[in-house]
């Protein structure tokens, strides 16, 4: 497989080097180079700042969402690695001020440990910083034990949501418990149909035959609920829809803001037939969708696949989900 | 300058004992505990005072890099004048431990030789007290079944092997009373 990158070495910084000179929104951290920031940062005694880290390999998230009405920073580790504590420690200490700081953390093990403890080492040092444990996926562990679930794309509501409360001027405790009602209300189930390569090793990252779809895989090829028969993709989506509303039943009647999110190799064209599939699968249940959030943004290289996740709002959180901001890749979301 | 002597000779030490180290982890993870460990500390004996246990995260990476870098960061600080004593420090290094790798004594983990070195320093034992604690319970853990990381998977969880994690918590509490008996 072809690849264009210079090293192994340098990947991820040569990408950081483009990311800050393509996008005026974001800046480097003064103190760490693997720490991307708002350029125009707000005053952080009086707004609570959001940040989160993740490995590399996954763009545009996180470091896209950095800006005006989302996140204040974002900590970039290596190819699919965690950042390390002491780095994610960096991120903490270059945005964190008398307001205080959410850690957001999407649930992968590497994720929860250097978090947790770059969160632990943070406060010792005199920050006010809460984590926020985020996962969504179904597929990763049964109905009952949630909170050992993976984070997926449908921690992007946390992300939108939390970060257009905060551009408000919403306090640390009040935004950690709508973070909590955000997670607690969002679900999400992935379907893959093709590897990403590597961009370390040039090889596939899990294989898979021509005919099967491997449904609730994770973002790192982690195993899911199992395989699925390739077949008409409105059939695909009813079973993921079904699923999803087994988890967390919605009543008829309600309405439900849904993100189809690309895994990096599969098409707009594609993604879109997708959302129409939902939203009929949906609305033969008698729920209607709002506010939908279609395209790719949590990816794993060119791995084909997609996921579907779903939100059942409160008016507050739809206000919020529909704000404006200002990052280099998320999108205006739109309200009917 | 204690701190920086102490993670001299952890780096020597680790030198000599590397291959053993990856030897005792390949029979139950990744094998590559050792090389893991001796990265981390080359890096902290090239980092600033009072940055080292940080310097050491950054360059083991991983989580059980993470976890023992917070045993070193408490090292580091009592090693650097601070007012709390070893057995505070060494404590808040366990609990965090604990909780953030969910794991708890008799899972076949560091926690196995931490733990009872804490409990002989709160006992008022000395540094050498905690290391025969540790070596205790770094031993126990030959006929543990593993219950967290990758030696779960293997052939009966690891059993009849010694922890790797254990073993080294041993190597660094091993220098440290080296360390207090010198001075």
């Amino acid at each position: 497989m072809k690849k264009l990158f210079n090293s192994q070495e340098t990947m991820v910084d040569d990408m950081i080097d483009g990311f800050v000179a393509a996008h005026p929104q974001v800046a480097r951290g003064k103190n760490d180079k693997r720490v991307v920031v708002r350029r125009k940062p707000k005053n952080k005694d009086s707004k609570v700042t959001l940040l989160i880290g993740n490995g590399s390999g996954h763009e545009p998230i996180a470091m896209g969402f950095v800006g005006e009405g989302l996140l204040d920073a974002n900590v970039v580790g290596d190819v699919f690695a965690a950042p390390s504590a002491d780095l994610i420690l960096d991120g903490i200490t270059e945005v964190c001020g008398a307001a205080g700081s959410i850690l957001l953390i999407s649930q992968h093990s590497g994720d929860v440990i250097n978090g947790g403890a770059a969160a632990m080492l943070a406060e010792e040092a005199g920050h006010t910083v809460k984590p926020l444990f985020m996962y969504d996926d179904i597929s990763s562990a049964p109905k009952g034990e949630e909170a050992e679930r993976r984070g997926a794309p449908g921690t992007m509501f946390i992300y939108k949501i939390l970060g257009a409360a905060a551009e408000e001027g919403m306090a640390l405790g009040p935004l950690l418990e709508l973070g909590e009602a955000v997670r607690d209300g969002t679900r999400t189930l992935a379907a893959a149909v093709s590897p990403g390569i590597s961009p370390l090793t040039g090889q596939a990252m899990f294989s898979l035959p021509e005919d099967e779809i491997y449904l609730g895989m994770g973002v790192h090829g982690e195993p899911g609920i199992g395989k699925a028969k390739y077949g008409p993709v409105s059939r695909l989506v009813e079973t993921m829809v079904a699923a999803l509303l087994e988890d967390r039943p919605v009543p008829e009647g309600e309405r439900v803001a849904v993100i189809v999110n690309g895994m990096g190799g599969t098409t707009l064209m594609e993604l879109l037939t997708v959302y129409r599939e939902t939203g009929r699968a949906l609305a033969s249940r008698g729920i209607s969708t709002v506010a939908p959030m279609v395209g790719t943004y949590v990816t794993t290289q060119e791995m084909g696949g997609f996921s579907i996740s779903l939100l059942t709002p409160t008016d507050e959180m739809l206000r919020l989900w529909c704000a404006p901001s200002d990052t280099p890749h998320f999108p205006a979301i739109k309200l009917d | 300058m204690k701190a920086r002597r102490f993670f001299e000779k952890l780096e020597a030490l680790y030198g000599d004992e590397q291959a053993r180290l990856n030897e005792l982890d390949a029979a139950i993870g990744d094998g590559d505990h050792g090389s893991t460990m001796l990265r981390g500390l080359s890096a902290a004996v090239k980092a600033g005072d009072g940055s080292q246990a940080k310097a050491f995260m950054r360059a083991s990476g991983g989580a059980s890099g993470t976890l023992f870098g917070l045993i070193l960061h408490e090292i580091e600080l009592h090693l650097s004048g601070s007012e709390r004593s070893l057995a505070a420090h060494l404590g808040r290094s366990l609990q965090r431990i604990k909780e953030l790798g969910k794991v708890a004594a008799g899972d076949k983990s560091m926690v196995d030789a931490l733990e009872p070195a804490v409990a002989a320093l709160d006992a008022g034992g000395g540094t050498s007290d905690a290391v025969s604690a540790a070596e205790g319970g770094r031993d126990s853990t030959r006929d543990m079944a593993a219950r967290r990381g990758r030696a779960r998977y293997v052939e009966n969880a690891g059993k009849g092997h010694v922890d790797p994690g254990a073993a080294s918590v041993c190597l660094i509490l091993g220098v440290l009373a080296g360390e207090e008996e010198a001075r």
